[in-house]
């Protein structure tokens, strides 16, 4: 077992604020092989000019056992033979360290693919072994750098309450949308809602009903692809008890909850063909029939629907009936992409920031710089409902006034590594620009290379010949 | 261009594809590479993902098939020369050698969930062994056989075969061999809920090891014996008895052993409400598997561990995290019951966060319990957290249903224990 470098560490924070002397805690964790010995004595030299506490640990479930306790600034690991995998561990190991410790992983000739993966995950270098002065020593700058986070108190935001959710934004785009809706809501008019996933169509649904004169009704929401199929049927029209295996009780459907208010079904393009022929007919009726049983039930429902496909195109695909589409999209709203919406980024940070801090007892009142360049630098694939994820575990790990990047997830600080770490300041190669894009690309897609040849404008074929050779 | 198809949802793949035995490889490769659809992860389905709702593209199959096929002749390969093995020490009069080569093939099958032919091995192993003046491959072909019988939820028949390996054993003086069949009884004990039976037979079986100076039966046992004492409620024993464990395997380096004990570690530490201990150890537990040869199945055990604690805590979106990593882990592995086990715990979650449409999360779990792990008692644990997930949102008549299917289902495999649970909440519904 490799003997510790550092003797007790005392407890400093994870990252230095202003004015401190920016002295960072290292753990070093080099394996037991012939490069541990070196790698420790190399960090032991430059500890004094590099301004570093160095402490060592022999493997990572050693690591993981300190971390639990005490706090570091930087880890430093040694990857061993399957480097890709080992960098995977090391991540979700340190997702749950103490303060936070970014990551260098250090890997005897690393590849391309193994530096684009660690950008994903948010690792702060990938250095090679064995290690150089300069290299690590310009990574530790970097985390150096947050020390000169400036802070920008919270906007004040007008917001409009939708029961426990809320309208929030002033951009050009979404005040097409407010006055749409409020032309809309007095009416009783079936609604077609469409919008990509994450902007708001539940929102806006809840919002046209308790504008519209069914207020005073329930709000029934259904999410036609969170359900099975074979359950959907049951879900929404009810049954009888016995009417299939499972129906162990009657039970009442949806749009028999939704009486005297509204239905809303969300994410409806989702629908099998022939439920949709189904709903058609509840649409023009006014009735429905539980399954398994005989009798007609007048309904009194006014219809949201919402969908984040193009249905036009899913009509053509012989996906979507023609007919319900007209049905649903007597009126249509069109919900802007959050990329859209310019500063109104802003003001839904703040305004989850503020109820964020409430629900977890805290007190934030400010953002810094770099956490809100890093928000508007971000592709936004979830949009609102993406950001209020972020903005929420920012807030759980928050630890003083300010939101700061350091409470940002891995996946969007790496995105900083990118944007300002070049080699001694210098430009990428066309190769490497090829390269990140391309994983860029196929983490959007969830590696889903076809949809990735789709949105790179290549055939598949070459797609997967450059991702070989990148080794992505 | 044209736009590409969309993916083919696992739920339709699957429903053309036969129930046949020669399709076993490409089921389990189908589920392995499905993914869920890029544009569904931040839809509002989005949370309610399950392995049904994911994607298979028709031509990535066709791309992994080779890989899938090469994995399977490798298997069969290596069954061959399993084989080959057993001929050779048949030919040259080793008998004890064909038994311990019949054995290992059946290992062989088990590691690949392979659990009928497994058996076929053992049998054959076993009723070599039974001709044979050494009674010790008896002992080994039955030890097999009874903890196949304990992962098939046979305990009855498993308890047998451990009986037999432990007479056998003694008789023998084999001390090896008998310290195994303690562990082996035991552990079907422990599984039947015969707490008593469990602490007299690891309690032997860490005696004779002590005796003989195995380190590593003596921290298998102390290991198990904690997990016992937990059970009981007698925490600082279970306290006691993991310490020494996990000391034992610390310093012989043994990853695999180090992580079950931490994990168990994990369960009492939350148990005496010490939450942040727990999730330290289940954190470094996992980091001991990472080193330990692959076992995706000791992985997943502990982040549902890692996952309920969350639960406890409140920290739901911690929990959902964990949950949706052990969820890609089961996937990739194919551990169809440890699927199970990881949307009921997601439907566990939803049903706090008082979710109704949480239900999927069941409804996908008894899917799995009963068409791919082919488990009855699987499918009783779904139907009762099922039947709780339905009370927990006011829907008694419902709740009662389900929880009356599991008692069924547990009382038709003679699992008197979980089914007393069930009565119990019954009973406290009536009330």
């Amino acid at each position: 077992m490799t003997p510790p470098i550092g003797m007790e560490p005392s407890p400093l924070p994870a990252v230095p604020r202003k004015g401190d002397a920016a002295r960072l805690r290292i753990l070093v964790v080099a394996g037991e092989g012939a490069g541990s010995a070196a790698l420790h004595q190399s960090l032991r030299q430059w500890a004094d000019d590099g301004r570093l506490e160095v402490d060592a640990a022999p493997d990572l479930p050693r690591a993981v056992r300190l971390l639990a306790g005490q706090r570091w600034d930087v880890v430093l690991a040694a990857l061993g033979e399957r480097p890709d995998e080992e960098l995977a561990w090391w991540v979700d190991a340190l997702r749950a360290a103490t303060g936070g410790p970014r990551l260098i992983a250090a890997a005897q000739t690393p590849s391309m693919g193994l530096a684009l993966r660690a950008e994903k995950l948010g690792v702060l270098d990938v250095l090679a072994l064995p290690l150089r002065r300069d290299d690590l020593m310009r990574a530790l700058e970097r985390l150096r750098s947050a020390v000169g986070e400036a802070t920008i108190p919270l906007p004040v935001v007008e917001h409009h309450a939708v029961g426990q959710y809320a309208l929030v934004g002033q951009s050009p785009a979404m005040l097409d949308v407010y006055k749409l809706l409020a032309r809309v809501a007095a009416s009783t008019a079936t609604v077609l809602i469409q919008g990509e996933s994450g902007t708001g169509k539940e929102v806006v649904a809840r919002a046209v009903h308790l504008h519209g004169p069914k207020a005073s009704g329930a709000f029934v929401a259904v999410n036609c692809a969170a359900i099975p199929e074979n359950l959907l049927e049951s879900e929404l029209f009810g049954h009888e008890k016995g009417a299939f295996t499972g129906a162990v009780t009657r039970k009442v459907g949806r749009f028999e909850h939704a009486a005297g208010g509204t239905l809303f079904l969300d994410e409806i393009a989702d629908m099998s063909l022939a439920l949709q022929a189904k709903i058609l007919r509840a649409v023009q009726e006014r009735e429905i029939e539980r399954v398994g049983g005989t009798d007609t039930i007048p309904i009194d429902v006014r219809l949201i629907a919402a969908t984040n496909r193009d249905l036009k195109e899913a009509i053509k695909q012989g996906r979507f009936r023609e007919d319900l589409y007209y049905r649903l999209a007597v009126v249509t709203i069109r919900l802007p992409k959050l990329a859209e919406r310019g500063d109104d980024l802003l003001l839904l940070t703040a305004f989850f920031i503020r109820q964020f801090a409430e629900r977890y007892g805290k007190r934030i009142t400010a953002i810094s710089d770099r956490a809100l360049d890093l928000l508007r630098g971000h592709a936004w694939v979830g949009n609102v409902r993406e950001l209020r994820n972020v903005i929420e575990r920012g807030v759980i790990v928050a630890n003083d006034d300010t939101l700061r990047a350091e409470h940002l997830p891995d996946e969007i600080r790496g995105e900083e590594a990118a944007l300002t770490d070049r080699p001694q300041g210098g430009l990428l190669t066309l190769a490497e620009v090829e390269a990140r894009y391309i994983a860029r690309v196929l983490a959007h897609t969830n590696g889903q290379i076809g949809a990735a040849a789709e949105i790179l404008g290549i055939h598949r074929n070459t797609l997967t010949r450059k991702m070989k050779e990148y080794g992505l | 261009m044209s736009s590409p198809l969309p993916p083919v949802r696992v739920e339709k793949a699957l429903e053309l594809m036969p129930e046949l035995e020669a399709l076993a490889p490409l089921r389990a490769l189908l589920i392995s590479i499905a993914r869920p659809d890029e544009r569904a992860l931040w839809s509002s389905s989005g949370p309610y993902l399950t392995l049904g709702k994911r994607g298979v593209d028709p031509d990535e199959l066709r791309r992994r098939l080779p890989q899938a096929l090469h994995r399977i002749a490798e298997h069969v390969h290596v069954l061959c020369k399993t084989y080959l093995e057993a001929l050779e020490a048949r030919q040259r009069g080793d008998s004890a050698g064909v038994v311990g080569a019949l054995v290992r093939g059946g290992r062989l099958e088990e590691e690949v969930g392979r659990l009928a032919q497994a058996r076929a091995w053992y049998e054959l192993a076993l009723s070599v062994a039974e001709a044979l003046q050494d009674r010790r491959p008896e002992v080994e072909a039955l030890r097999a056989l009874g903890y196949l019988c304990l992962r098939l939820g046979q305990h009855v028949e498993g308890a047998r075969q451990f009986q037999r390996a432990f007479a056998l054993a003694e008789a023998e003086f084999d001390q090896a061999g008998t310290i195994a069949a303690c562990e082996g009884l035991g552990d079907v004990a422990l599984a039947q809920g015969e707490w008593g039976g469990a602490q007299a037979w690891y309690s032997r079986g860490l005696r004779l090891a002590e005796a003989s100076g195995d380190e590593g039966q003596m921290g298998r046992l102390e290991r198990r014996l904690g997990v016992l004492a937990r059970k009981q409620g007698d925490l600082a024993t279970a306290g006691d008895f993991l310490r020494r464990a996990r000391e034992r395997f610390e310093a012989a380096g043994r990853a695999d052993e180090m992580a079950r004990v931490l994990d168990a570690q994990g369960r009492l530490d939350a148990q005496l409400g010490r939450h942040t201990a727990a999730a330290a150890e289940y954190r470094e537990a996992l980091a001991w598997a990472q080193r330990a040869p692959r076992a995706p199945g000791l992985e997943l055990s502990i982040r549902l561990n890692l996952a309920e604690l969350d639960l406890e805590m409140g920290r739901w979106l911690d929990a959902e995290g964990e949950l949706r990593r052990a969820e890609q882990v089961a996937i990739a592995a194919n551990l169809a019951g440890r699927l199970a086990q990881t949307y009921t715990l997601m439907g566990k979650l939803r049903g706090a966060q008082q979710d109704e449409t949480g239900f999927v999360f069941f409804e996908q779990a008894i899917e799995l319990a009963r068409a791919v792990e082919r488990s009855a008692a699987a499918e009783a644990q779904v139907y009762h957290a099922y039947g709780l997930f339905r009370s927990q949102l006011g829907q008694q008549d419902e709740a009662r249903a389900y929880l009356e299917r599991a008692r069924e289902l547990f009382d038709s495999l003679g699992e008197a224990v979980e089914r007393e649970r069930v009565d119990a909440e019954l009973r406290a519904m009536s009330a």
